[in-house]
C-alpha cells in the first residue's frame, strides 16, 4: 500500500514537472535558509561556552557618574581592586585575576620573532579559562618568568616539539621559558586569538607605574582588567551587589564624586550583551539573532504556506481523481495518506536539495557573517532536530491539501461541480499580503542599513587617509630614534613626512579630567581626549587648521601648547580660544590653534573633545605620508629596509590607515550583507506565493476567462482583469508594511548618535519595486490565461 | 457571408492523429438560418469553434464577408469576432460573479462604447428578451431558460452579422426549449445569420437548411424552403 502510496506520488511529481520545480526548489530553499540560520544562531548562543565555567565567569566593570548625572560603564579597574575581592569577599570567589589588556606583543626565539596577541594575567587565569592543556598544567604562570603559550604559537616557533623549557622573549624584553602549551581557543569564543599568557608578576616587575600602583595601593588608577569566576552555588547578582562599593569605599576626596559602582558581567553575555547605556546593560547584537531567528522561522512558515498554497491551487485537477478513487472504495483516510505521502515525497526531495545548499553555501555563508561553522555532519543531534524537522514540515505543508482534497463529495466533483470555496481564495489573499508586508519591510531594512552606512563613510573624517600608514611601537627598540628614523625614511624618497603619537589615528587611547580655565563652572568634571605628537603630525596626517597655527619648531614656548579640536572649544565654551590659557597637571597651556575635527572613534558618533600636545616621549604609534609619485610596494620596502637597520629584532608590520577605518563598519556591512540576502529569499518566496496564488485564481476563473475572451475580451484587457487584484494586495501589504518599517529602522538607528534620514523616497521606491514584481510574477500567469484558446476551458463542461 | 472550401483539421497526441474536418466545404450566405446535425464527434463543434474564429484550421480556405480570415492572426481575428459574431453556448457560460445586466453588458465593455449608450442598448435588449426585471439577480438565481435568454440577449447586443449556437436548448426542457428557438428564428427575421449545431431533429426544422455530418465529412445538405 505504502509502496502504492509513492509511486503515485511520484507519478504526480513527474506529470507537472514545472509546478513540482517550483514547490520543490522553493521549499528546499526556504529549509536551506532556516538550516543555516539554524547555524549561525547556535553558533552565537554557544559563544564563549567552550570555557567549562563560562557561567560562573565574570568580567568585572564599573559605572561612573558623570557631573551631568551620567552613567558610563568602564573596563578599567585599580590595581589593589583584586587583592581587596579576595581578602575582603574571597568566599564569594572561585578565582579573582587580575590583567593586563591584551595586546599585539613581540615573542622571539634566537632566529624567529612573530607579533602575537597575548597579555599578563594572574595564575588562576589557566583554571577559570579551563584551557586543554597539551604540555604543562594549569600551574604554569606560578613561576614569574614563564610563559604558557598557544599550539599553533608553539608550532610556528618550535615546530612539532614539546616546547616546554625553551627560553622565550616578550617585547625583546622579558626573559621567559615556556611553562605550558595549550590548544588554540575556538574561533567563537572572546579569548579566541589570545596567543600567549605570561605572568602578572612579570607585567608587575617589568613596568615601572604598575610596580608603583602595587607598592602605593593607588586606588586612583584605573588601568587592569579584572575577571572573577563565582564560587559554586553562589547567585551572580547577590555576589555583585555585595562587592558594589569596593572601589568606592576605598576612595576619598575628590575621586568619591564619579561614584564608582562595580558591575558584575557575566560571560555568556559578553558577546550577546555588550551594550551599556547610563550604567544598565541594554543588551546588543542578541537583537540580531532574534531578528534573524524570527525572520528564519517565517521564511519556513512562508515556504510551507507556498506549498501548501501550490497543492490545493491543484485541487480541482486533483477534484476528479479523488471522485474516482472514492467511488471506487477509496477511504478518506487512504486518500488522506496518499496526499501525506505526496507531501512527505515532496518535503524530502526539498530536504535533500536544501542540505546541500547548505553544504554549497557555507563557506561563503561563514565568509560573509565571520564565522567558522562546519557542517555537522557528525553531529546526531543535529540529524534528528532536522529529521524531525523533515516531520514537521511535511505536517504542516501536507496536511492542508491532504484534508482539503480528501474532504470532496465524489458526486458532485465527478459531475465537474465542484468549485473551490471563497474562504480559500481569502486565505490565500491574506498570507500574500503578510508576506509582502514582511517582505517590503526586510528590503526597507535593508536600504537604510546601507544609506546609514554611506552616510557615515560620507561623513568628514578631518584628515587625508591616502597613502597614510601607522606602525606601532610594540618594543622599546624606536625609543629616542624619532630624528635618526624621520630624516632617513625621507632621505630614500619612499615618504613625503613622518610623525609620532600617542593614540593611533582610529582609535583613542587616552582621556583625562582636571582641565581649568576662565570662565569654567568649578562643578564640571571634565573629560578630554589626550593626544600627545611629533612637530610633523598635522601635516603628516593633512588635518585642516581652523584657527590659529599649526604647531612649530620656531617656537620653544610650543613644549607646552595646546591645539584644541573644534568638538573640545564647543565643550568647554570658550569663545575665542587663540592665545587663552588652559591649566592641566599644574601647567598653564597656552592655545595656539583650532582644528577641525579628526575622526578616530565610532563613525557612527559624534567626534569627542581632544587636546593636542608635543611630547615626544609619550608616544606609541608612528605615522607615514607615503610619497604618491612611488609605488606604494616599493615605498614599504624601502621604509622596512630603515626600519630593520634601527630595529632588527622587530618584525616590520604596518597597516594602512584607510583599511584600519574601513574595520569600523564590519558589524554593519555584515548586518546590511546579511539582511541583503535574507530580504532577497523574502522576496522570492513571497513571488512564489504570489505566483502560487495566481495559479490558483487563474485556475479558477479558467472558465470565466474563456467566456470573456469569447465576447471580445483581448489579453491586454484579461491581464489588466487579473493583474489588478494583486496589484490591490501588494499595495495593501505595502500600506502596512511602511509604518512598521518605519519604527522599526527609527529604533534601529536610535542606536547611532551620527545617523542618516529616514526619506521618503525609500518608501516610494521599495513600494514602486514591489509592484513592478508582482506584475512581472503574475503576468506570467495571467497572459498565459488569457492566451489559452478560450475552447478549451468552455468545452471542460 | 460565409464561404468554406477544402477546411481541414487535425488533432495530434503523441501516438495518433484525429481529423476532425475532412476537406469540408460550404457556403453561407447573408441572412440564412443553418443547423448542422451529426453524431457525437463528427466534427460539428470544431466546425463552430473555427466558424466563430476560436480556433486555427490546418488547410482550406475561409472567406468571411469577402476576406479570406485563415491567416489571420489571434489579434485580427478577435477583432472581427467582437463586433460581428455572437455565441451561444449549451450550458450558457454565463460569469457567475457578475448580474444580469453585467453579463450582458461585457461585450460592450470589450467593444469601447461608452457607459451611457451601453445601458441604453442591455436595456433594450433585455426587453426585447423579457428578462428587464431579473437584471440585477446573479445567473445562479435563474431558472435554466431565463439563463439561456441571458447568454442569448449577451450574444446579440453587439448587432453581430453572424450568430453560433452550439446546441442552445441542450440543456433546456421543451418548453423553455421552444421559447430560445423562437427567440433565434425571430432574431433571423430580424436579419441576423445563424449557425447552429444541435442534435435536435426538432429544432432543425426551424432553420432554413440543415447540414449533416460525419467524420468530418458533410454527408447531405437539404433545404428545407
Amino acid at each position: 500500500m505504502i509502496k502504492n502510496y509513492f509511486k503515485i506520488a511520484w507519478r504526480n511529481l513527474i506529470k507537472n514537472k514545472g509546478l513540482s520545480f517550483i514547490n520543490l526548489s522553493g521549499l528546499a530553499l526556504g529549509m536551506a535558509v532556516v538550516i543555516l540560520i539554524g547555524l549561525w544562531i547556535y553558533d552565537e548562543v554557544t559563544f564563549n561556552q567552550n570555557h567549562e565555567n563560562y557561567d560562573r565567569i565574570a568580567h568585572v566593570l564599573m559605572n561612573k557618574t558623570s557631573s551631568n548625572g551620567d552613567k558610563r560603564t568602564r573596563f578599567t579597574m585599580p590595581f589593589p581592586l583584586g587583592n581587596e575581592l579576595r581578602d575582603k569577599y574571597g568566599d564569594n570567589f572561585d578565582y579573582v585575576v587580575m590583567s593586563s589588556f591584551h595586546g599585539d606583543n613581540i615573542i622571539s626565539i634566537d632566529n624567529k620573532s612573530l607579533t602575537k596577541l597575548g597579555g599578563f594575567m594572574e595564575p588562576d587565569a589557566l583554571r577559570m579559562l579551563s584551557l586543554r592543556m597539551i604540555y604543562g598544567d594549569w600551574d604554569g604562570l606560578k613561576n614569574p618568568n614563564s610563559v604558557v603559550i598557544s599550539q599553533s604559537t608553539s608550532k610556528a616557533l618550535f615546530g612539532d616539539i614539546n616546547p616546554i623549557g625553551k627560553p622565550l622573549k616578550i617585547s625583546n624584553l622579558l626573559d621567559v621559558f615556556v611553562t605550558g602549551v595549550y590548544q588554540d581557543i575556538p574561533f567563537n569564543a572572546t579569548f579566541n586569538n589570545l596567543e600567549f599568557i605570561a605572568p602578572w608578576e612579570l607585567y608587575v616587575t617589568s613596568h615601572s607605574w604598575v610596580r608603583y600602583a602595587r607598592d602605593n595601593n593607588f586606588w586612583d588608577n584605573n588601568s587592569y582588567q579584572l575577571y572573577v569566576q563565582i564560587a559554586d552555588g553562589r547567585n551572580m547578582k547577590l555576589v555583585n551587589a555585595k562587592i558594589k562599593d569596593a572601589v568606592y569605599d576605598n576612595l576619598s576626596g575628590n575621586s568619591k564624586k564619579s561614584h564608582p559602582e562595580l558591575v558584575l558581567h557575566p560571560m555568556k553575555d559578553w558577546h550577546l550583551r555588550s551594550d551599556w547605556k547610563n550604567g544598565v546593560n541594554v543588551g546588543g547584537f542578541i537583537q540580531y539573532v532574534w531578528l534573524f531567528g524570527i525572520i528564519g522561522l517565517f521564511v519556513l512558515l512562508l515556504a510551507c504556506i507556498n506549498f501548501m498554497n501550490l497543492s490545493t491551487a491543484q485541487s480541482e485537477k486533483r477534484a476528479k481523481e479523488v471522485g474516482v478513487l472514492k467511488s471506487i472504495g477509496s477511504s478518506k483516510k487512504q486518500l488522506i495518506n496518499q496526499f501525506l505521502s505526496e507531501s512527505f515525497l515532496v518535503v524530502v526531495l526539498a530536504f535533500i536539495l536544501a542540505i546541500s545548499i547548505v553544504f554549497l553555501a557555507i563557506p561563503s555563508f561563514n565568509q560573509l557573517a565571520d564565522k567558522q561553522i562546519v557542517f555537522p555532519y557528525k553531529n546526531i543531534l543535529f540529524w534528528l532536530i532536522n529529521i524531525g524537522f523533515v516531520i514537521v514540515t511535511s505536517l504542516l505543508a501536507g496536511s492542508y491539501p491532504a484534508f482539503y482534497l480528501s474532504s470532496f463529495r465524489p458526486v458532485k466533483v465527478l459531475k465537474g461541480g465542484f468549485k473551490a470555496g471563497k474562504s480559500a481564495t481569502s486565505f490565500r489573499k491574506t498570507l500574500v499580503v503578510v508576506q509582502f508586508a514582511v517582505s517590503v519591510m526586510l528590503v526597507i531594512g535593508t536600504i537604510v542599513v546601507k544609506k546609514q552606512i554611506n552616510h557615515s563613510k560620507n561623513r568628514p573624517i578631518g584628515y587625508e587617509q591616502e597613502g597614510l600608514v601607522m606602525i606601532g611601537k610594540v618594543t622599546e627598540d624606536y625609543e629616542g630614534k624619532y630624528n635618526v628614523l624621520r630624516s632617513e625614511l625621507l632621505n630614500t624618497g619612499a615618504i613625503e613626512n613622518m610623525s609620532e603619537s600617542s593614540s593611533p589615528l582610529t582609535d583613542v587611547w587616552s582621556s583625562g579630567g582636571g582641565f581649568e580655565w576662565q570662565g569654567k563652572d568649578p562643578n564640571f568634571l571634565t573629560n578630554i581626549v589626550t593626544v600627545c605628537v611629533s612637530h610633523d603630525y598635522g601635516k603628516t596626517v593633512g588635518w585642516n587648521i581652523a584657527k590659529g597655527r599649526d604647531f612649530s619648531r620656531t617656537f620653544s614656548t610650543d613644549s607646552t601648547a595646546f591645539i584644541l579640536n573644534e568638538a573640545a572649544v564647543k565643550y568647554m565654551g570658550i569663545k575665542d580660544p587663540i592665545g587663552k590659557t588652559i591649566r592641566w597637571n599644574n601647567q598653564d597651556h597656552k592655545v595656539i590653534g583650532v582644528v577641525k575635527n579628526i575622526l578616530t572613534e565610532s563613525p557612527f558618533q559624534p567626534v569627542k573633545q581632544a587636546v593636542y600636545m608635543i611630547k615626544y616621549d609619550n608616544t606609541n604609534w608612528i605615522e607615514l605620508k607615503l610619497n604618491p609619485s612611488k609605488s606604494a610596494s616599493e615605498s614599504l620596502a624601502a621604509i622596512k629596509t630603515v626600519f630593520n637597520k634601527h630595529a632588527p629584532n622587530v618584525p616590520f608590520e604596518y597597516q594602512f590607515v584607510d583599511e584600519t577605518f574601513a574595520e569600523k563598519f564590519i558589524a554593519e556591512e555584515r548586518i546590511r550583507k546579511l539582511s541583503t540576502i535574507f530580504s532577497f529569499f523574502a522576496i522570492f518566496i513571497s513571488c512564489l506565493g504570489l505566483f502560487g496564488l495566481a495559479s490558483f485564481i487563474v485556475e479558477q476563473r479558467t472558465k470565466e476567462i474563456g467566456i470573456r475572451k469569447v465576447v471580445g475580451a483581448s489579453v491586454f484587457n484579461l491581464w489588466k482583469l487579473l493583474s489588478k487584484d494583486f496589484i490591490t494586495l501588494v499595495i495593501l501589504a505595502t500600506i502596512i508594511a511602511i509604518p512598521l518599517a518605519y519604527y522599526g529602522v527609527n529604533n534601529w538607528l536610535d542606536n547611532y548618535e551620527y545617523r542618516t534620514e529616514v526619506s521618503w523616497w525609500v518608501f516610494v521606491t521599495v513600494g514602486i519595486g514591489a509592484i513592478v514584481v508582482t506584475l512581472t510574477t503574475v503576468s506570467f500567469q495571467a497572459i498565459k490565461a488569457a492566451n489559452t484558446n478560450p475552447i478549451k476551458s468552455l468545452k471542460t463542461e | 457571408m460565409i464561404k468554406i472550401k477544402d477546411l481541414e483539421k487535425y488533432y495530434k497526441t503523441e501516438e495518433l492523429q484525429t481529423i476532425a474536418l475532412n476537406k469540408l466545404s460550404f457556403e453561407v450566405k447573408q441572412g440564412e438560418f443553418i443547423a448542422v446535425m451529426g453524431p457525437s464527434g463528427c466534427g460539428k463543434s470544431t466546425l463552430l469553434n473555427i466558424l466563430g474564429m476560436l480556433d486555427d484550421s490546418d488547410g482550406g480556405s475561409f472567406i468571411f464577408n469577402g476576406e479570406e480570415v485563415i491567416n489571420y492572426n489571434e489579434r485580427k481575428r478577435a477583432n472581427i469576432r467582437k463586433h460581428n459574431i455572437g455565441f451561444v453556448f449549451q450550458s450558457f457560460n454565463l460569469i457567475d460573479q457578475l448580474t444580469v445586466f453585467e453579463n450582458v453588458e461585457l461585450p460592450l465593455i470589450y467593444t469601447g462604447v461608452k457607459k451611457a449608450e451601453r445601458k441604453k442598448k442591455v436595456h433594450e435588449v433585455l426587453e426585447k428578451m423579457q428578462i428587464m426585471h431579473r437584471r440585477k439577480h446573479f445567473p445562479q438565481q435563474l431558472s435554466g431558460g431565463q439563463q439561456q435568454r441571458v447568454a442569448v440577449a449577451r450574444a446579440v447586443v453587439n448587432d453581430p452579422k453572424l450568430i453560433l449556437a452550439d446546441e442552445p436548448t441542450g440543456n433546456l426542457d421543451s418548453s423553455n426549449g421552444n421559447e430560445v428557438m423562437e427567440l433565434l428564428t425571430e432574431l433571423n427575421n430580424q436579419g441576423a445569420t445563424i449557425i447552429m449545431v444541435t442534435h435536435s431533429e426538432h429544432d432543425a426544422k426551424y432553420s432554413h437548411r440543415i447540414i449533416r455530418m460525419l467524420d468530418g465529412q458533410k454527408v447531405t445538405e437539404n433545404s428545407l424552403i
